[in-house]
Formats: C-alpha cells, sequence, structure tokens
C-alpha cells in the first residue's frame, strides 16, 4: 500500500500525541545486569514452565496425530465452515486433481497430485498459503485466511490400515 | 507579549523522559513489526517475535500499562505501513499481540520465580494460541485447524526462549546504562 508522506506524518503525529495525553507516568526498575549465556539458562521457575509447556505441547501432538493420522491420506477443502470436498492423495501417475474454491476475495486453486495437496494460485495479498508449497503427510494444513480456505489433510480414519508404512 | 509573561507548568523532568523512552521503543517495536513483516515467510503461521520482545522491554522497564499500550500502538501504526489494517492479518496480530501482553503482564505479577525468559515463553505461547484460537472463530471455523498448533507451539517456545534470554540482557544493560548517567 502506499501512503503520502503528509498522512504518514499525520498518523505518527496523531498517534504520538494520543500517547502523551493517555501515558500514565511511568516508573523504572532495574533487572539485574547478566551475559547473554546467564539471560539463556533462565530462572528455575522458567525451566519449569518450559517442562510443562513441553509436556502439554507433546501431549496434545501426540493425540491429534493419533486421531487424525490413521489410514492413507485424504485431503478437506473447506471453505469458512463448509466443506466442500475431500480427496483421497491421488497415486504416482494418476491425473492431478484441479480444484477451484470461490472465496471471499475471489478464486483459489488448489492442486492435489501425488506430491500432496497445494495451493497454486490465491487471490490474496500475502500470498503465503502459495508459498507454503506441497504437504502431504496427516496432520498438515494450508490456509489462506483472508479468502477463507483452507486445505486439511488427514487419514481416512481406517484402523485396518494402521500397519502399512510407507 | 502577554505569552512571555505567562508561566507554562512543565511537566517534571523524570516524566518526559519516560515518555520519550516510551515512545523511542514504541517506533523500535513498529520498526521491528514491519520488517518482520517484509522478511521472507519462515512458515505462513511464524514469525520471530523481535516486535514481542520490545513489548517485554517495555513490561520490564517500565511496567505493564506501558507494555500493553505499546502492543496496542505498535500493531495499528505498523499495520498502517504494511498496508493490513483492519485486514484478517490486522485481527490475527492484534489478537496475538494483546494476549501475548496480557499473559506476559499477569506472568510477570503473579508467577514466583519467574525471569524474563519464562515471562516471554508464556507470551509467545499466548501469541499463537490467540491467532488460531481468533482465526478459528472469526474466519475459517474449522477444528481441523488445529492439526498444525503443536509443532507451530514447539516453534514458539524456541523463539520465546530466545527472545527472553535477548530481552533480559538488553534490559539489563538499559537499566544499568540510565543508572550510571544519573549518577
Amino acid at each position: 500500500m502506499r501512503v503520502s508522506l503528509n498522512s504518514q506524518r499525520t498518523v505518527c503525529f496523531m498517534c504520538a500525541a494520543a500517547t502523551m495525553c493517555a501515558m500514565p507516568s511511568l516508573t523504572y526498575s532495574l533487572p539485574p545486569r547478566q551475559s547473554m549465556r546467564q539471560a539463556l539458562k533462565g530462572t528455575w521457575a522458567d525451566r519449569l514452565l518450559l517442562l510443562a509447556l513441553l509436556t502439554c505441547i507433546a501431549a496434545a501432538w501426540y493425540l491429534i496425530q493419533a486421531a487424525v493420522a490413521a489410514g492413507p491420506v485424504v485431503a478437506d477443502i473447506y471453505h469458512g465452515d463448509t466443506l466442500l470436498a475431500s480427496y483421497p492423495l491421488p497415486q504416482q501417475g494418476k491425473a492431478p486433481i484441479h480444484f477451484h474454491v470461490e472465496g471471499e476475495l475471489g478464486l483459489t486453486e488448489v492442486v492435489i497430485d501425488a506430491h500432496g495437496a497445494r495451493i497454486v494460485s490465491s487471490p490474496c495479498a500475502t500470498q503465503r498459503c502459495v508459498l507454503s508449497g506441497a504437504h502431504q503427510h496427516a496432520g498438515d494444513m494450508i490456509a489462506c485466511v483472508p479468502n477463507r480456505v483452507l486445505v486439511a489433510l488427514r487419514g481416512s480414519g481406517n484402523r485396518a490400515f494402521d500397519a502399512v508404512v510407507e | 507579549m502577554m505569552l512571555q509573561n505567562r508561566t507554562i507548568a512543565r511537566p517534571p523532568l523524570s516524566e518526559v523522559e519516560a515518555t520519550a523512552r516510551w515512545l523511542a521503543l514504541l517506533m523500535l517495536a513498529i520498526g521491528l513489526h514491519i520488517f518482520e513483516a517484509s522478511l521472507p515467510s519462515l512458515g505462513p503461521w511464524f514469525k520471530l517475535g523481535l516486535a514481542n520482545l520490545v513489548t517485554l522491554l517495555a513490561l520490564a522497564l517500565m511496567g505493564p500499562r506501558a507494555a500493553l499500550s505499546l502492543a496496542i500502538g505498535r500493531v495499528v501504526v505498523g499495520s498502517f505501513f504494511i498496508g493490513t489494517l483492519f485486514t484478517p492479518t490486522f485481527v490475527m496480530s492484534m489478537a496475538g499481540a494483546l494476549s501475548a501482553a496480557a499473559v506476559m503482564i499477569a506472568a510477570w505479577r503473579w508467577i514466583p520465580g519467574v525471569g524474563l525468559v519464562g515471562v516471554s515463553l508464556l507470551g509467545a505461547v499466548a501469541h499463537m494460541l490467540a491467532q488460531f484460537i481468533s482465526v478459528e472463530y472469526l474466519f475459517i471455523r474449522q477444528p481441523a485447524l488445529f492439526y498444525a498448533l503443536p509443532p507451530l507451539l514447539l516453534l514458539s517456545c524456541i523463539s520465546g526462549w530466545i527472545n527472553g534470554a535477548l530481552a533480559g540482557y538488553i534490559a539489563g544493560r538499559l537499566g544499568h546504562e540510565n543508572n550510571s548517567e544519573k549518577n
């Protein structure tokens, strides 16, 4: 977005003025001076927090994988809260599937082939969904928030396939 | 002529200094916010959290109100420059920045023995969670979105820890520099 210098100045001035009016009186406290190595070690409470968080994350990861990763991979394509289509990832040599989603901003094109699912074109400004490339593992997802498109990969949930190793 | 005779009540110098310091931190945070947005994407949801580091610095040096107002200020002004004001990206940034600031303030105040590293860690995780929850609630409305959350939270833990250490290092230096200037 191009903003003229004048309006930039006005915005900065308004923000500064609003801040000056709203700011409470500030106080200082002095943290101890420490080297980077000391800082990286953290306190006991910090390490306990890290341990607790890592445990929670590992548990959540395990539970999610257990819930979604069973069976061959299926790509679900959503717009907002509606499921538009579900495709199993095609085998090597099969024709790729092109799927167009009419989103808030325009057409998003999803391609599903042997390499996985990817968004090849999107009308959004950031293009992060396109840049994130192809995904093929259950539990991966590609989201285009501005266009409200989500491609989520999950296992088809067939427990008979649990023992199959790719 | 009339103006010359009037005396204007000036705020105490320390107050002006503190406000100037806060504004300097705000400018730094806005700069880092824009810098992060223009970096090549490190993954669709993941940022280094450098702008959040400045919120943490404000919290450590100036207290909760300064930190919260800085978080809001940098997201609003930063979005002006990036061109994402009032878009979903802005909502995600704002939700993340606000909840990170709130969680960091609560942790700093109420968790005994916690250092800046722990506070930053919680802030980073809160930022990521708030982004996901706001997107799930407002835009995409699919629980499938949360499939991608655990690995991203793991990355948040790493970046949060490093940012916390950096903030501790910088806050220590800044604080003592002030002190030696005053003496």
